[in-house]
């Protein structure tokens, strides 16, 4: 007669659970949820929600470039572990980076790069800030997120890890002093070499002067540059031109000591003249100095060259089709170019103005 | 729970409590971590510091900026600007300084003595660039004769290359079938070192690294560089870099005269494993250091602790300076790593490191992309109490003799159930297409047995016996319960030798 109680006992102990769990099944079912860790030591979510008590099969899935692991911590205990995981020091590896002690509720081992894994665990049945960090060496310090324990059905259910939104764009003063032009950035842009100077100048006048080529590639009128993505430290990012090109050299380069070749270059630097850079270079060994401010009524730029050892005529080369307006401040203009004596060659100036911006300033 | 038992629990957790502040606070006497006010609107990432004669420190951030900073009156002022991702410097007086920049190596001077400088002369831009985001470039280290010396990361394979590129481009420096892994060189120069002489002309000097954020000198004109872990980098290396040798990586063997026609990513791995120059000293990855930076030697002289002429070497992984203890083995060196400082307020993303002329100890940090760590400039001050530490591991014939800045407490030094030692090798090798880049599996791991343990020196010096040394493995001790003499705890109990050759009697 006992043991049947007990059996009864045991029988109705079974079915209450049974039902308990048809219950849950059939009124909320398992709860999903799924994180991914990405590209800058980061989750996807920054929070997500569970009920007390609430089954929860947890996805976790590496689409960033390391590994990763994902630890549940009970609340407060986020530090702790993440200082525990690093003492691990020789065992780390075979651990997964993952410390044995209390305050480590569930976890996920390290996932390489592409993998996932899924979990099943019944949520805390006490309600709390239960935090969730990667215990990889070096990421704990910024890589977490919060799962809420909580019966509040109103709060965000999840909250995405916006960088967007959590980190704002370069600010308008990236720097510890004023950007007030003429400045300069070493850049990689669009349309000339990785080793290119961009330039702003007053009149919302900017150029870019390839020090790959030593030659002015191309000038635009407007804002100067977006430096967001070379300073995030993006993939294959470069400075975006906040403007309208309106000038474009074609020529094979500009100036010539012998005429006819190719003439073989070789950049020296720059020194800041009233915080203008005058570049230095060499054009077929002899020294050539470049100095670049924009014209006062803001359609053009005017370019004022130095050869102090010219000893030989000189010839300075224009596109043959922009829409550009030559003033040259000494020399002989003849289809295209530019004959100087070497007398006129030590210091002379080429004033270059816009049509296009010209034309648009009298509208 | 029975009363008595919780009262044994809680002397349990006490005891346990008592037992991690000390060893934590081990250092404490000895080391102080202080944080340097940065300018405000300045991010520091730090790319590189340096101490100028005078005093002043010099450093360079990621957006371009170099500023000085007078530690006397802690004023911060603007030197340059506009430079791109420079990371690396070098104070050549108290108006001049070179930098090394993505397009150039820039020697920055203030002509007219107002504190900014005027002339941005280009030092040398002989080498390519892709315009791969990860091209970055390290630097210079002088050696004793004034010669710089640079070294040029290869590109990522996380990123693709610009349609205009400066240098010759040649594409057997890339691998096109199953490249994805595989860091790149398709401009001059990727993943060399050079050299700059004094008459301005650069010199291609070693070739094979990967990721080589970190360039510099010991006291005896001894170029040591470390590489970052991943394709071919089974775990980050320091390297005792001579010149003409080739240190692992192949993607650089393109710019060497009898490859330039070959695909290095999938020549005979004996053959560039017969022409590799192994590491003098290897982190294991996540255990010792994931991601080293510069090594810098103790000049101090003992002004900075009782580690004169070690090198220290930045983690950008995680909050610690590591320390490299070096050695000679039948004419190669080989050595110990063994975190140096843990914690103690020293942050994450140490990248760049200086003496201060009063004997502390500079630390650049950077956060930068994805790489974790906090963006500043923090310094370390040694106080004067030597640490309780291993000064010294060195190979014998028969084991190892780890010497002791202080003499040790003899009963639990001489037994050698506290000496655990496990040994295990990395494995030079392509990276699997579908192993993560970060992976770095150990290899033939086991345990090493200590047979004894014999004191000697006054209680400084341990002697330790193992049988069946074996060469090309990673010994990894960790120390038990061994105290000073006078019952102060051991600030590290973890030190990695790297064991390239054994010791035999003809090598002593």
């Amino acid at each position: 007669m006992i043991v049947d109680l007990k059996r009864l006992q045991t029988l109705l102990f079974v079915l209450c659970i049974i039902s308990l769990q048809c219950k849950r099944n059939n009124s909320n079912g398992p709860v999903s949820i799924s994180i991914k860790a990405l590209d800058g030591l980061k989750f996807d979510k920054v929070r997500f929600n569970v009920k007390p008590g609430s089954k929860v099969s947890l996805t976790f899935e590496n689409v960033s470039d390391m590994p990763h692991n994902m630890v549940i911590t009970s609340p407060g205990a986020r530090e702790k572990v993440v200082s525990a995981g690093l003492q691990l020091e020789g065992k780390g590896p075979e651990m997964n980076f993952i410390p044995a002690m209390d305050e480590v509720l569930w976890s996920i081992p390290v996932l390489s790069p592409g993998q996932s894994k899924s979990i099943n665990f019944v949520a805390p049945s006490e309600t709390g800030v239960y935090p969730y960090v990667c215990t990889y060496p070096g990421h704990g310090f910024t890589m977490f997120g919060e799962m809420h324990v909580t019966m509040d059905e109103d709060s965000a259910q999840e909250e995405k890890n916006d960088s967007a939104a959590n980190k704002p764009k370069i600010s308008e003063n990236p720097h510890p002093y004023p950007l007030t032009p003429p400045y300069l950035y070493h850049v990689f842009i669009d349309g000339a070499t990785p080793a290119s100077i961009a330039v702003a100048l007053p009149n919302q006048i900017s150029y870019c002067w390839d020090a790959g080529t030593c030659s002015l590639r191309f000038a635009w009128k407007g804002d100067f540059l977006d430096m967001s993505d070379i300073w995030e430290g993006h993939f294959d990012a470069s400075a975006k031109i906040l403007g309208d090109i309106f000038f474009t050299d074609n020529t094979a380069f500009p100036i010539r000591l012998n005429p006819g070749s190719n003439p073989g270059v070789k950049y020296k630097g720059y020194r800041l003249v009233d915080r203008y850079p005058e570049f230095h270079y060499q054009v077929d060994g002899v020294d050539v100095y470049e100095l670049i401010t924009s014209k006062a009524d803001s359609l053009g730029l005017v370019r004022e060259f130095r050869i102090p050892n010219a000893n030989k005529p000189v010839w300075y080369y224009v596109n043959a089709d922009d829409a550009m307006k030559y003033e040259f401040s000494a020399g002989a203009f003849d289809k295209n170019k530019l004959k100087l004596s070497a007398a006129e060659a030590k210091k002379f100036t080429v004033t270059m103005t816009s049509y296009h911006l010209a034309y648009k300033m009298k509208d | 729970m029975k009363a008595s038992s919780k009262i044994l629990l809680l002397m349990f957790l006490v005891l346990l409590i008592s037992f991690s502040i000390t060893a934590q606070h081990a250092h404490d006497a000895s080391y102080s971590v202080e944080t340097i006010e940065t300018p405000k609107g300045l991010t520091a990432q730090t790319g590189g510091i340096d101490f100028m004669p005078d005093g002043r420190l010099v450093a360079c951030f990621m957006r371009g900026e170099v500023m000085t900073y007078n530690p006397a009156t802690k004023q911060w002022k603007l030197f340059a600007r506009g430079l791109s991702y420079p990371l690396g410097i070098l104070a050549v007086n108290n108006t001049e300084v070179v930098v090394m920049q993505t397009p150039n190596l820039v020697r920055l001077k203030d002509t007219n003595n107002d504190g900014e400088a005027d002339a941005y002369e280009n030092e040398t831009s002989d080498f390519g660039i892709s315009g791969n985001y990860h091209e970055f470039n390290y630097g210079p280290a002088r050696d004793k004769d004034g010669n710089l010396y640079i070294a040029l990361n290869c590109a990522s394979s996380g990123g693709g290359i610009r349609s205009i590129v400066r240098g010759e481009l040649n594409t057997n420096g890339r691998e096109g079938m199953d490249g994805r892994r595989q860091m790149f060189s398709v401009v001059p120069y990727r993943g060399w070192v050079l050299q700059l002489t004094r008459d301005g002309k650069l010199h291609p000097f070693a070739s094979g690294f990967r990721s080589p954020n970190g360039i510099g000198f010991d006291l005896n004109n001894n170029l040591f560089v470390t590489d970052n872990q991943s394709d071919w980098v089974p775990t980050s290396s320091l390297y005792h870099v001579r010149k003409d040798k080739f240190y692992g990586h192949p993607a650089s063997l393109v710019w060497r005269k009898e490859w330039k026609d070959r695909d290095p990513f999938n020549a005979p791995l004996e053959e560039l494993d017969r022409i590799r120059t192994r590491a003098a000293v290897l982190f294991p990855q996540g255990i010792m250091a994931s991601s080293p930076s510069q090594p810098i030697a103790d000049v101090t002289n003992g002004k900075f602790g009782p580690f004169a002429g070690q090198l220290f070497i930045g983690e950008i992984n995680r909050d610690r300076i590591v320390r490299v203890m070096l050695e000679k083995v039948d004419g190669e060196f080989q050595g110990a790593c063994v975190p140096f400082l843990d914690g103690h307020g020293l942050r994450a993303g140490n990248n760049r490191l200086a003496f201060a002329p009063d004997g502390s100890l500079w630390v650049g940090q950077i956060s930068f992309g994805g790489w974790p760590g906090t963006s500043g400039i923090q310094r370390i001050v040694y106080k004067g109490a030597p640490p309780m530490d291993i000064q010294k591991m060195s190979l014998t014939t028969t084991g190892f003799d780890l010497t002791f800045t202080q003499p040790v407490e003899q009963t639990s030094a001489a037994d050698v159930k506290n000496y655990k030692i496990r040994a295990y090798r990395y494995e030079y090798k392509k990276k699997d297409i579908n192993e993560g880049i970060d992976v770095a599996n150990q290899f033939d791991v086991h345990d090493v047995n200590v047979t004894s343990s014999k004191i000697s020196e006054g209680g400084k010096k341990i002697s330790l016996q193992i049988q069946n040394l074996k060469p090309g493995f990673i010994y990894e001790l960790t120390l038990g319960d061994i105290k000073s003499n006078d019952g102060g705890p051991i600030a590290n109990r973890l030190i990695c030798y790297t064991l390239n050759k054994l010791r035999t009697l003809n090598n002593q």
